[in-house]
């Protein structure tokens, strides 16, 4: 028994003579804090058995194998249901959002927008409102010529206008005044005269040769048109797909869609009195904003510090460096005081960035043996005034159906155009979600061509894990297979598909997405990485993490923390995430792509894999175990074999400060070499990717078309659920926005090509009321790149339940829509119009779809039995034999198709014989560019 | 001040202006069509209260006027004169949390958390008012509310459980206490 005496000596306590076993008393220590501590609970619970996985001896089994990552598992805090770390500032209302920033003698920034679709900007003049008393500066774009944009292959932003404005709410001037109300009246005061110029607003529009491009991008510019990005891909056996079995053809037509994030943008700037530039801002991304900064300021990067406050909801719509920060920053140069400028919810959708207005042509083959034979994507997208991700988003239109399927041909032709609109860009499931929606209706379409079950169908068509694509992505854990046999039994599909009366109906729908993208944006020569996080920890015990992933609310702290609790065997109170300043933090690349969670946590892994190296040798050196003998638990280092043998946190922590002050160590993160070598082979490309299987169980009233989404089964394979109760969330936070782009939110142009509804009145974001009960299910593959397993669980989630809910509207009234949203108005057309066909007059007579197996259903059923055999084998061997789309057609799964049958083809230009009867977006393809024209400028 | 004509507003005089805010006696000059939001937030500094759309239809704003839920953006402070006002801020007494506070924590209640100081007074108000209220009146009191992260279905699970510790009297303990977890996680 010892005592605990304070600094007089009067004695506090005992100590449980248990937990000094094996302890070597270190006289001098014992001021710091008593053995075994070092969180608020005096005494370390012993290793729950557990959650250690079954490679470590422990008793949390295994059934995908074992990971790199086994054996820093402490058992304490990975895997469990943990609440955010920041979450009391929310609950408490001291979160400090961008709006919420507020500093000494700051003052009032508002924007002068364009009235005007396009116009050339002739002059402006602030005289007046420079007059009004309380006005301290006003600025233009002569304040700022130089370009940016968040892709360094389209930078075709300003500040403020340099010559034409785009679009409705382009940025003209700003002003800063001391109040707002004097900042709202000089805007009014400003006078700019305009000359108008023919707008664009179709999409299909921008295909066309223009008089005046929106933009002119010189020698690269894509004929006289207003195309700012397009795509040819065929891979596999383009001309085989087309004798099919059965066939699905249709024309979408998704309108935008807007984040919706509940904080509006705001931003304040400041330059402090040693000249540093302070911009506190909600970003996604940080570090592209201080490259742009720097870039559109003319002052070099060091000399930025970019503040991510609070970020009240992103989903992709923070993600760019935007001109209001730009405005900022610049009057609040010219002012010498801090500059706040926040937004209107108006002004929110000004600035848009949100889903693309898409056209897709869908066409899908399918074989007598029931294979996908190929998959023919057209996608023209509407990307509005600025390139922002829209080079990306093309591509991802197309590559991100590649799989999970194993396919016979793929032929894609994709094509952005501006347009006189608020810019599209990044949002929730970039770019995948629409054309996502169209493959998933066209396969439920081939089943029932086919007479078989669909997700018998899908079963017998999955690519196994580690195999690679038809378009040469590496795909690592697939828990596809898994994520559709749960939701087929949670939602009773067996008992309820085709078989449930007129107005309630069943769909399935999956999904994949990219778990962090293989080629940062800024692809850089010097091989920096992708994520780096850095950890300090003193003698007091508590780590303090510094990271510049950017938290929206996603949770990204709070796995970051969790990382280096799990480690290191600490309670998550002994964690501290410092995320928020990029003169602190060291880069990262932001909040995109799904990479946070990936990229962050394998780096704080690494990092904090070098500490508990050095707190196992300091344990050693004092217990005399050797080193591979020795575990950690809940802050204590002890023999595994011998648990009495060993040392608390803090004596070893203590141990290995001597000489050398407080550890600090440094984790990276960059992707493997992946990937083939064709042109945009990149785009798509991810270390590792997420899988999603939903049902969705509809109710329809025919008379009215209203549709009611009552239950959905929501599976997801995020490869291991790092937080649970932040994957649930992220699970059915999607279905929510997934559910609004299906059935209520659209982003409306009038007539004038005028946006009508830039509110949450007219934009009509599910409420609570028109949540359905989502059952989320967790799948876990264990990956074998990702931290602890881990892959995304934030925008894939979104994809499944866009096509579940389209084909459960077609399983309640036997009606297949083709364009979203499937709002009351649209679907009533289409039940009307088959009534028509089927020749009732009441809907209420009409016939809901019913199926009768064809012989293709045991065929089907068979081979996913062996699939699935297939797939478990491969899933447990370590190394297993390379695996190339191709094989289900009969072709050697060790090569890629196109290197071992001559009609299997990769090209991405179009041959000539394409551009004699192009699709929509294929049609970009007969411009030329300038420079091939012998046009230079 | 100086005044402009802004839409919608007619021409203002300056008033005398008091209330109690989260329990302290607040009084003020302040123009007659001042809005209560712009009050709260701009003069007073209570900048838990979140701005989220100015027109009454995301429910950010959301405060207790007199214990009842209502939209500081669409409300002059004229009508809330000598009135009542709770904000999120006024929910907790000192560390103890409220019990919403605690459970939306812990259950994933907020994510983003923008919208959650009016989801959180909103809900106060219906405890206090039902403190075992069905699922059909957990949504019928947040409908008015709109989130953007959670789907609203870790929210009424929050609400649940809020109810459960309102019924058993269990309360909730403070964070600054050596011996509590500051972390409420490991909820399940």
């Amino acid at each position: 028994m010892i005592l605990i005496r304070d600094s007089r000596g009067d004695i506090l306590g005992e100590e449980d003579s248990d937990e000094m076993v094996g302890y070597r008393q270190q006289p001098g220590k014992l001021p710091f804090s008593k053995p075994g501590s070092g969180g608020k609970s005096r005494f370390s619970e012993p290793r729950d058995e557990s959650m250690i996985p079954e490679s470590q001896g422990g008793e949390k089994s295994q059934p995908w194998g074992d990971h790199r990552h086994d054996e820093v598992v402490s058992g304490r805090v990975i895997g469990k249901p943990t609440a955010l770390v920041d979450s009391r500032w929310k609950v408490t209302g001291q979160a400090q959002y961008g709006d919420d920033i507020r500093l000494p003698g700051e003052i009032i920034g508002r924007i002068v927008r364009s009235p005007h679709h396009y116009a050339r900007v002739l002059s402006i003049d602030a005289s007046k409102a420079l007059e009004l008393p309380g006005v301290l500066a006003v600025a233009t774009g002569q304040d700022a010529t130089r370009a940016f944009g968040v892709l360094p292959v389209t930078k075709d932003e300003h500040a403020m206008a340099q010559d034409k404005v785009r679009h409705v709410g382009d940025l003209v001037a700003c002003v800063a005044a001391v109040d707002e109300a004097s900042a709202r009246e000089a805007c009014r005061l400003i006078e700019v005269e305009y000359e108008v110029l023919d707008s664009i607003h179709d999409m299909r529009d921008g295909l066309e040769d223009s008089e005046l491009p929106i933009h002119d991008r010189g020698k690269y510019h894509i004929g006289e048109s207003n195309i700012q990005k397009r795509v040819f891909q065929e891979f596999g056996d383009v001309e085989g797909m087309k004798g099919s079995a059965a066939s699905h053809s249709s024309d979408w037509l998704f309108a935008g869609a807007n984040h919706g994030f509940t904080e509006p943008h705001a931003t304040v700037a400041h330059w402090d009195p040693s000249g540093r530039l302070t911009v506190y801002t909600p970003q996604q991304v940080p570090h592209y904003l201080h490259r742009a900064l720097a870039d559109v300021l003319e002052i070099p990067m060091h000399q930025i510090n970019v503040f991510r406050t609070f970020v009240g909801g992103g989903f992709g719509g923070k993600s760019d460096p935007f001109p209001h920060e730009m405005c900022a920053a610049i009057l609040a140069r010219k002012t010498g005081r801090p500059v706040r400028i926040n937004f209107d919810r108006e002004e929110v959708f000004w600035v848009n960035r949100g889903r693309h207005p898409s056209r897709i042509g869908m066409s899908i083959h399918s074989d007598n043996e029931g294979r996908i034979s190929g998959i023919e994507t057209d996608a023209l997208i509407d990307g509005g005034a600025f390139a922002s991700f829209g080079h990306v988003t093309t591509y991802y239109n197309g590559v991100l159906h590649t799989a999970p399927y194993e396919i016979g041909g793929f032929h894609y032709t994709g094509a952005r155009v501006w347009t006189n609109k608020p810019a599209s860009g990044a949002m929730r499931g970039h770019g995948a979600v629409n054309s996502r929606c169209a493959v998933e209706v066209g396969l439920d379409d081939i089943c029932e061509q086919l007479n078989v079950d669909p997700i018998d169908f899908r079963l017998a068509n999955l690519l196994p894990p580690h195999s690679s694509t038809i378009t040469g992505f590496r795909v690592t854990s697939i828990g596809m297979r898994e994520c559709l046999e749960r939701v087929r039994e949670a939602s009773g599909w067996d008992e309820k598909f085709r078989n449930m009366p007129l107005g309630r109906g069943i769909g399935v729908g999956c999904g994949f997405f990219i778990s962090g993208s293989g080629l940062p944006i800024h692809w850089d020569p010097n091989k920096f990485p992708h994520a780096t996080v850095h950890l300090k920890i003193d003698m007091d015990g508590g780590v303090t993490v510094h990271t510049g992933a950017a938290d929206i609310g996603q949770g990204s702290d709070t796995v970051v923390a969790q990382s280096v609790a799990e480690v290191l065997g600490l309670p998550l109170d002994m964690i501290r995430v410092r995320s928020r300043e990029t003169d602190t933090s060291p880069v990262d690349l932001g909040s995109y792509s799904s990479r946070v969670t990936f990229m962050n946590a394998n780096a704080a892994i690494s990092a904090a894999m070098e500490i508990r190296g050095d707190l196992i040798k300091a344990t050693s050196e004092i217990t005399g175990s050797p080193e591979e003998k020795l575990v950690i638990g809940d802050r204590r280092i002890f023999r595994k074999d011998d648990p009495g043998v060993g040392v608390s946190y803090l004596e070893a922590l203590h141990k290995s400060q001597e000489d050398r002050g407080a550890l600090v160590s440094s984790g990276s993160y960059r992707t493997p070499p992946m990937g083939r070598a064709h042109k945009g082979a990149a785009a798509g490309l991810a270390p590792a990717y997420s899988f999603s299987a939903y049902v969705a169980e509809v109710e329809v009233d025919v008379e009215t078309g209203q549709t009611r989404v009552l239950k959905v089964w929501a599976a997801h394979d995020c490869g291991k659920a790092l937080n649970p109760l932040s994957v649930k969330g992220q699970i059915i936070g999607s279905c929510h926005m997934g559910m609004g782009q299906v059935l209520s939110e659209e982003m409306r142009y009038g007539r004038t090509g005028h946006l009508l509804n830039p509110d949450f009145l007219d934009y009509k974001i599910p409420t609570v009321h028109e949540m359905p009960d989502v059952y989320p299910i967790i799948v876990e593959s264990n990956d074998p790149e990702g931290p602890f397993g881990a892959k995304e669980a934030g925008e894939g989630p979104l994809l499944p339940i866009l096509p579940a809910v389209v084909n459960a509207v077609y399983d309640a009234t036997g009606v297949r829509v083709s364009e979203l949203p499937i709002s009351p108005d649209r679907l009533h057309k289409e039940i009307e119009r088959k009534c028509k066909n089927a020749g009732v007059s009441d809907p209420l007579e009409m016939e809901p779809p019913r199926i009768e197996h064809s012989e293709l259903q045991e065929v089907l059923l068979e081979r996913g039995r062996q699939h699935s055999e297939r797939d478990v084998m491969r899933r447990s061997v370590g190394e297993p034999a390379p695996y190339h789309n191709g094989a289900l057609f009969g072709l050697d799964p060790e090569i890629p198709g196109d290197e071992q049958d001559s009609r299997w083809t990769a090209v991405v230009i179009p041959p000539e014989s394409y551009l004699e009867n192009p699709g929509l977006a294929g049609s970009a393809w007969k411009h030329v560019e300038r420079r091939k024209r012998g046009v230079s400028e | 001040m100086v005044q402009y004509r802004l839409p919608m507003l007619p021409l203002s005089e300056e008033v005398d202006w008091a209330a109690t805010v989260n329990g302290n006696g607040v009084s003020t000059r302040m123009e007659s069509n001042a809005i209560l939001l712009d009050v709260l937030r701009d003069s007073l500094g209570i900048l838990g209260t979140k701005r989220g759309c100015d027109m009454g239809t995301c429910g950010c704003c959301s405060i207790l006027v007199d214990g009842s839920p209502r939209l500081s953006c669409l409300m002059l402070a004229q009508e809330a004169n000598g009135c009542e006002i709770t904000t999120v801020e006024g929910l907790s007494e000192g560390h103890h949390l409220h019990p919403i506070q605690q459970t939306f924590a812990e259950c994933g209640g907020s994510q983003c958390g923008f919208c959650t100081p009016g989801f959180l007074v909103v809900i106060s108000a219906l405890l206090d008012e039902n403190p075992k209220p069905s699922d059909i009146e957990i949504k019928t009191a947040i409908e008015g509310n709109l989130c953007r992260c959670t789907g609203y279905q870790q929210i009424v699970d929050s609400v649940r459980e809020a109810s459960s510790i309102l019924c058993d009297g269990s309360g909730v303990g403070d964070s600054t206490d050596p011996k509590s977890d500051p972390h409420p996680g490991f909820a399940g």
